[in-house]
């Protein structure tokens, strides 16, 4: 076998190899090498992160209105049935000096933001929508969160859907409890009686259908962090 | 770049009508033949890495795409993509599903990105950028190549080591690449790095952008692919081993694409020696 043709020989049965071991999924010896990967993201995640980062969109923005996707992981779009569970309330607890539970009444005679931003799902579309809701800051200082709370999980009533977050994400001025959308109060389509949202953070890890938030020293995944994709989900 | 005082006389004679020998490039004045590889070592390596880095981030991304194939902000329309809604075809695409083509473009962007990087250093301190940076006469030099390719003109034109329409595609090709990573994180930073995203014309438009651009870099990858099959196969050794036969330069068979014959006849046996 001359040079010339080892050359080939070799070229040819590494790319066979590469080839059976993969599919289109890739092969699976990959995944602690993308899995180290997104830890390293991670961290240059964090750095890049300011709270003083702004999403602004104009004033006289187009709102997506109607077209806004209404999305959630239940068989049927999950409605609050106060008669089966009593009254609907936001608790706040874990990492906190002052557990508190909310009702919607008492949500909403909180200090209010309101704020048009931009929505950015994973998938790659943006939609836009005014918010009314509470920062999620007000509702730390109200609950009093210690300084070991490192993670934030928002739990719902969507199934088990949950996302964790890093504190600085969750304590970002643009992030909001909101319990209104364009003006009028969130629907069952969006997440009513009121959810997570901000420009901060990809739209799996704004969770709709909230029920508890959760301050942690460790953090606690999440629904679709727990099924590949990336746990930071950072924008 | 170096050429023979008599050479000149053919630059600007457009070669016409004169035997390659009659412009002093008979196989005696190719030697000394240096045992030098054409590529450095370190260009061989990154061209290949380069491949398969861009292989990763076109094919995983063409995936991320499939998940919104279309540009609009939700309930606004987008002047200028006429394919909204149809998906790239599988077969193109790799990762599965969004998470997976995710995960590998997130990791596969620091092999373009560091790659990239090593490359552009390396031939800015090596010198190997002369030959690709544009100069003065390269529009006149890449006309007439393509009169060369259209049967327009009857010779190879005078060329370095590459000749004009080469080099302005490999001189683009970084560009090409810097532009895709700078899209791609003005998109994947859109708020943190808002000032980028804002300068790219928001997050729709970068998005586009960044599509854009990866139709360039594919679209100069084909035809360069193209080309080296069509025109200059012997250059592929090259590009491994790093040896190069110039007697059997596009310009010493005087080749078109996928005109060309095998051994010219203004070849002479001097340089099958050097065949290694």
């Amino acid at each position: 076998m001359n040079r010339r043709r080892f050359v080939a020989f070799s070229a040819s049965s590494i790319a066979a190899s590469v080839l059976a071991a993969c599919d289109s999924f890739g092969p699976k010896r990959a995944t602690s090498l993308l899995k180290l990967a997104e830890r390293k993201n991670e961290v240059l995640e964090r750095w890049l992160f300011t709270s003083g980062s702004r999403n602004s969109v104009a004033a006289d923005a187009r709102l997506s209105g109607r077209a806004f996707p209404r999305y959630y992981i239940s068989h049927s779009v999950p409605v609050w049935d106060e008669a089966q569970r009593g009254v609907w309330r936001l608790e706040v607890s874990g990492a906190v000096r002052n557990p508190v539970s909310l009702t919607l009444d008492d949500l909403m005679k909180m200090r209010s933001t309101t704020q048009k931003v931009d929505h950015f799902c994973v998938e790659g579309w943006t939609a836009r929508a005014e918010w009314t809701g509470v920062r999620m800051s007000e509702l730390a200082r109200a609950a009093g969160v210690t300084p070991d709370a490192q993670y934030v999980d928002f739990q719902s009533f969507d199934s088990d859907y949950h996302e964790s977050w890093d504190i600085d994400s969750a304590l970002h001025p643009q992030t909001l409890i909101a319990y209104g959308m364009d003006r009028a109060l969130l629907g069952p389509g969006h997440g009513a009686p009121a959810r997570v949202h901000s420009p901060v953070k990809l739209g799996y890890k704004n969770t709709k259908y909230l029920t508890r938030i959760v301050f942690l020293p460790t953090r606690a995944g999440g629904y679709w962090s727990d099924r590949g994709y990336e746990w930071y989900g950072g924008v | 770049m170096t050429t023979a005082g008599g050479q000149a006389l053919g630059e600007t004679d457009d070669g016409v009508g004169l035997s390659p020998e009659a412009r002093g490039r008979e196989p005696s004045a190719v030697v000394p033949r240096a045992r030098r590889p054409r590529h450095h070592w370190v260009v061989r390596v990154t061209h290949w890495v380069n491949f398969v880095a861009l292989g990763l981030m076109v094919t995983t991304g063409l995936r991320i795409f499939n998940a919104f194939p279309a540009f609009a902000r939700k309930g606004e329309s987008f002047c200028c993509y006429p394919f909204a809604g149809k998906p790239i075809p599988a077969a193109l695409t790799f990762g599965g599903w969004l998470a997976g083509a995710r995960n590998y473009h997130f990791a596969a962007m620091w092999l373009l990105f560091v790659n990239g990087l090593v490359y552009v250093t390396f031939i800015y301190l090596h010198g190997e950028w002369r030959d690709l940076v544009p100069r003065r006469g390269d529009i006149r030099d890449s006309w007439e190549m393509v009169k060369f390719y259209l049967f327009a003109r009857r010779d190879h034109p005078h060329q370095g080591k590459h000749n004009a329409l080469q080099k302005s595609a490999y001189f683009a090709m970084p560009i090409f690449g810097a532009l895709a990573v700078v899209t791609g994180v003005a998109i994947w930073k859109p708020v943190q790095l808002a000032p980028l995203t804002n300068l790219l014309g928001g997050y729709v438009w970068a998005r586009y952008w960044h599509f854009v651009v990866m139709v360039c870099l594919v679209l100069l990858t084909v035809v360069h692919v193209i080309m080296v099959f069509a025109v200059d196969p012997y250059s592929i050794r090259s590009m491994i081993t790093g040896g190069y036969n110039e007697a059997k330069s596009p310009e010493a068979r005087n080749a078109r694409p996928f005109f060309w014959r095998r051994s010219p006849a203004s070849v002479r046996t001097p340089d099958r020696g050097f065949d290694r």
